[in-house]
């Protein structure tokens, strides 16, 4: 089926390998008799979910599997050598000069306490010996030119660069020894759509320039869709497709496959959300609207990350006020300062009429029961050493809330089923013994349990598996009508943001730049900067253009033309007003 | 100098100044909480040496006058503190009429040879020792032994003083046992009185090293730990660097940072010394100096070496708070914090 490519001798030949992890409860098999071919110049995606075998295989050709891992069984063959016959220094010699990999990570990837140009400089040094400083200067000059990068970043320190300059540099290190093979593992995963797309279209360029075969690690279809040329769906480490990405996209045959290509979110696509959750939520009975911001601004320093923004949401009916753009846009700021943990330089922050700076002991525990969080990262949300139903009992119990022991549990259970769970199978559990999705769902079940009044969610799903997105998503989406939560849902994916929410805010910089009802606002954009993230979304259709060949990607240029555009606003919805900001200029 | 914002500089000195005067002013007052009188203490020594002593009043009030103790505590302070700025800390009275500031002076150089020596040697072997454990290439050897090393590390100092004096000393004459440097060679810069000072100070070094650098071995090896599961060591590692170079360019040289700090707090800690250490090697340093002067009671004396003691540590403290953004660039000193 792969007839038309595989005129050259491939670089990267798997035959019939299989990797197993030997544990003491038994050997768990990794990765099942995977075949596959890379060839030269050809860009292959592996997609599949956490712990279907696409980073294990990609450690393996690298030969850096953690231990206990093995090699079971079959070859791997890159370029005509067989690397499982290679001794520990002929391997060292191989990565980087004919293997390279680009890790996941790029925010901690690069040695915090060394320049930028020395670390690229030691991987030359490795393979080749001391070469003189000039060419060794020559050539980082050149790789750090070809991924955009100016020529100042040599001389930075990693802290000194944004996420998407550290994974540049990432690939600057990977191509500088112009391998046969690159391996990228979800290379842009940590980074925001606009990011994403110019690192993306970077590794790209380089690869086609360079020629060298692409291994991309990946887990979200349309990514893939707009990068690769054949596509391998893994899972439960079997190999189940492997075709173009054309063959694959239009006629998947694996039902595993069909459910990754629907599962993914998109603006203007159907909804994820299950209409029926309609019932009548509790109203809430204030006077004072839930949340107020009176010309809320934070700086840090001498740089603005909040602009002053006026806002009130009312609460009476319950809604998801989404706020949307990229990283450092400030949307986190404003999660945070809603939260108390982060006083705004300017202005107040009134939750029911009360000033969140101001609040004594008992208004402030009253604050935090009514206000409760759910934060990206879910693997760092629990107390490692107590068990789950410690870690749902003891807020409930600290906010008054426990009747009797009988009546916590009731409740434990009734959040836990509220978001999927199993309350037999989590409860008693240590959190490292969940997965990521689980760990995240019981951070909303807990939220749950105390009844609050808000909801702040910022990016709650962003680093769990994309099958599962869609899931937690509609279980934050329950809490509204269900249970009368309002929300706020802070993100950079427009696509969820479109199909949840009630009013969707646009940030840049610490500005709203477009603002209104989310059909409006991400469905028919109008400012440039939201057109910019629209358009950086990449899109599981082959014919959609993702801005290849695009040369507005420096991002100065954007800046100038978003600074430039005044803010616009799409109407809006009732129980939710901000005040719009006085035209700039 | 361009990491350190003046501002920073100014702001870090006044700390600096601040919490030197107020432990100054800690230790002063310390003492006078204390119902004891130095005045009976040094009539009664008198008394114990003469067998009786006529008009013990007068004698009193005499000594008083001299030590200053008659002077209303307002005045007494204000001499403390202006007296220890220069660090004058008025009169022994064990050694009386000693100067504080000759007994620390004598005393001082010795415990920072001895102490500043051990401290680095131990730095550098329990760091090394920490890191080599965690290292996946380290010989079976290695990794099997320094663990059972460690057990050195649960020895009181007294008791590995005295095996070490037993075996090298007194068995093997291989050193000296007791005192800083021989009785036949006259103190001054010269060849016999350096090698005879080095040949006298081994022994009381090592016994620090051998139960001391357990502590950094494994402060190191928790470190190591969490560096070696950092990306960068991975991407180094994928990158085909050389083991070794990964080995101390990314692994020690990111783990050691943390280990400085402490090392900055275990200077000052050990001016205060191995105060058994040096008692049993009969070594003159400032723990010798500050045993003695509390088993005499000798306020002035305390006094001084604890004032020695703070500002040291205070100094090494501010030092690697300068030094600080030169070895880890992350740390920036923002001018305004």
């Amino acid at each position: 089926m792969l007839d038309d490519v595989t005129k050259d001798k491939p670089v990267l030949t798997l035959e019939d390998l299989s990797i197993e992890f030997p544990t003491p409860a038994g050997v768990v098999q990794a990765v099942k008799a995977l075949s596959l071919d890379i060839h030269k110049g050809r860009r292959v995606g592996f997609i599949g979910e956490s712990g279907s075998g696409k980073t294990t295989t990609a450690l393996a050709v690298m030969q850096m599997l953690a231990e206990p891992g093995r090699v079971s069984g079959g070859t791997i063959d890159l370029g005509g050598t067989n690397i499982l016959e290679l001794s520990e220094e002929e391997m060292r010699r191989a990565r980087l000069s004919r293997v390279a990999y680009i890790p996941q990570g790029a925010m901690n990837s690069l040695n915090p306490v060394m320049r930028v140009e020395p670390q690229m400089w030691d991987g030359i040094i490795a393979h080749e010996g001391h070469l003189d400083r000039a060419e060794l200067k020559r050539r980082s000059d050149a790789a750090l030119a070809s991924v955009g990068l100016p020529l100042h970043t040599a001389d930075l320190y990693p802290h000194e660069l944004s996420g998407g300059m550290k994974q540049r540099v990432c690939i600057a290190m990977g191509i500088i020894l112009n391998p046969e093979l690159i391996i990228a593992d979800e290379p842009t995963s940590a980074l925001d759509v606009v990011t994403q797309r110019q690192v993306m279209q970077t590794l790209k360029a380089i690869q086609t320039q360079i020629g060298s075969g692409l291994m991309l690690i990946g887990h979200d279809m349309g990514l893939m869709a707009q990068t690769v040329d054949e596509l391998a769906v893994l899972k439960d480490g079997e190999l189940v497709e492997h075709g173009t990405v054309r063959q694959i996209l239009q006629a998947p045959a694996h039902p595993y496959t069909k459910d990754l290509i629907s599962s993914v979110p998109l603006v203007g696509g159907e909804s994820f959300l299950s209409p029926d959750a309609r019932a009548d939520a509790p109203k809430r009975t204030s006077s004072e609207p839930l949340l107020r911001f009176e010309d809320v601004r934070k700086d840090y320093g001498s740089v603005t990350a909040l602009h002053p923004m006026s806002f009130t949401l009312q609460g009476d009916t319950p809604q998801i006020i989404s706020i949307v753009g990229q990283s450092g846009s400030g949307k986190s700021t404003m999660g945070s300062i809603m939260l108390g943990f982060n006083p705004p330089s300017r202005g107040r922050v009134l939750f029911e009429g009360q000033d969140v700076a101001g609040m004594n002991a008992a208004q402030s525990l009253d604050f935090r029961k009514n206000v409760q969080a759910v934060f990206q990262d879910p693997y760092a949300c629990f107390n490692p050493f107590y068990r789950v139903n410690h870690a749902l009992k003891f807020p409930y119990k600290q906010f008054g809330l426990a009747t009797s022991e009988a009546a916590t549990q009731r409740a434990m259970e009734e959040a836990c089923a509220a978001v999927g769970l199993d309350p037999e199978l989590v409860l008693p559990r240590y959190p490292h013994q969940l997965s990521g999705g689980q760990r995240q769902r019981l951070i909303v079940a807990r939220a749950l349990m105390l009844s609050p009044k808000l909801l702040i969610a910022d990016e709650p799903v962003s680093m769990v598996d994309a099958s599962l997105r869609a899931s937690i998503l509609s279980n934050i989406y329950d809490l509204k009508d269900k249970y009368g939560i309002s929300i706020l849902y802070i993100t950079h994916d427009l696509a969820t943001a479109y199909h949840v929410s009630d009013y969707v805010m646009v940030l840049f910089k610490g500005h709203v730049v477009e603002a209104g009802p989310p059909k409006e606002v991400i469905g028919a954009p109008q400012h440039p900067y939201t057109r910019l993230l629209i358009d950086s979304i990449p899109w599981p259709e082959l014919d959609r253009s993702w801005g290849d060949g695009r040369t507005d990607w420096d991002p100065a240029n954007l800046e100038a033309e978003a600074a430039r555009a005044e803010a616009i606003y799409r109407g809006t919805v009732p129980g939710f007003d901000l005040i719009e900001e006085a035209p700039h200029g | 100098m361009s990491r350190i914002p003046r501002d920073y500089l100014i702001n870090r000195l006044v700390t600096l100044v601040l919490t030197v005067l107020i432990a100054a002013t800690i230790i002063w007052i310390i003492p006078r909480l204390s119902p004891v009188d130095p005045a009976e203490i040094a009539l009664g020594r008198m008394a114990a040496g003469a067998g009786s002593v006529a008009n013990s009043e007068e004698i009193l009030a005499q000594l008083r006058a001299n030590m200053g103790i008659d002077q209303p505590l307002i005045v007494q302070y204000l001499k403390y503190i202006s007296g220890a700025l220069v660090f004058d800390f008025g009169l022994s009275t064990a050694a009386f009429p000693t100067p504080v500031s000759t007994l620390i002076l004598n005393a001082l150089p010795w415990t920072m040879g001895l102490m500043i020596l051990s401290l680095l040697i131990t730095f550098f072997i329990g760091n090394l020792l920490g890191a080599l454990m965690v290292w996946e290439r380290s010989p079976k050897l290695v990794k099997v032994a320094i663990p059972a090393a460690m057990v050195f590390t649960s020895i009181p100092p007294i008791l590995s003083g005295l095996l070490l004096m037993w075996i090298f000393a007194a068995k093997l004459q291989w050193f000296p046992l007791t005192g800083a440097y021989s009785i036949f060679v006259e103190p001054g810069w010269t060849w016999d009185f350096v090698t005879s000072v080095l040949h006298h100070g081994f022994l009381p070094a090592l016994s620090i090293v051998v139960v001391t650098f357990g502590f950094w071995a494994l402060g190191m090896r928790g470190l190591m730990i969490t560096v070696q599961g950092e990306d960068y060591v991975k991407l180094a590692e994928a990158k085909g660097l050389r083991p070794r170079y990964i080995l101390y360019r990314y692994m020690i040289r990111n783990a050691i940072l943390p280990q400085i700090t402490a090392f900055a707090l275990k200077i000052g800690l050990l001016i205060a010394g191995q105060v058994l250490v040096e008692r049993i090697f009969a070594y003159n340093g400032m723990g010798k100096l500050l045993y003695d002067a509390i088993l005499n009671q000798d306020f002035p004396v305390i006094q001084g070496v604890s004032y020695v003691i703070i500002l040291i540590t205070a100094l090494s403290v501010f030092l690697v708070d300068l030094l600080y953004p030169f070895i880890d660039p992350r740390i920036r000193h923002e001018a305004n914090t």
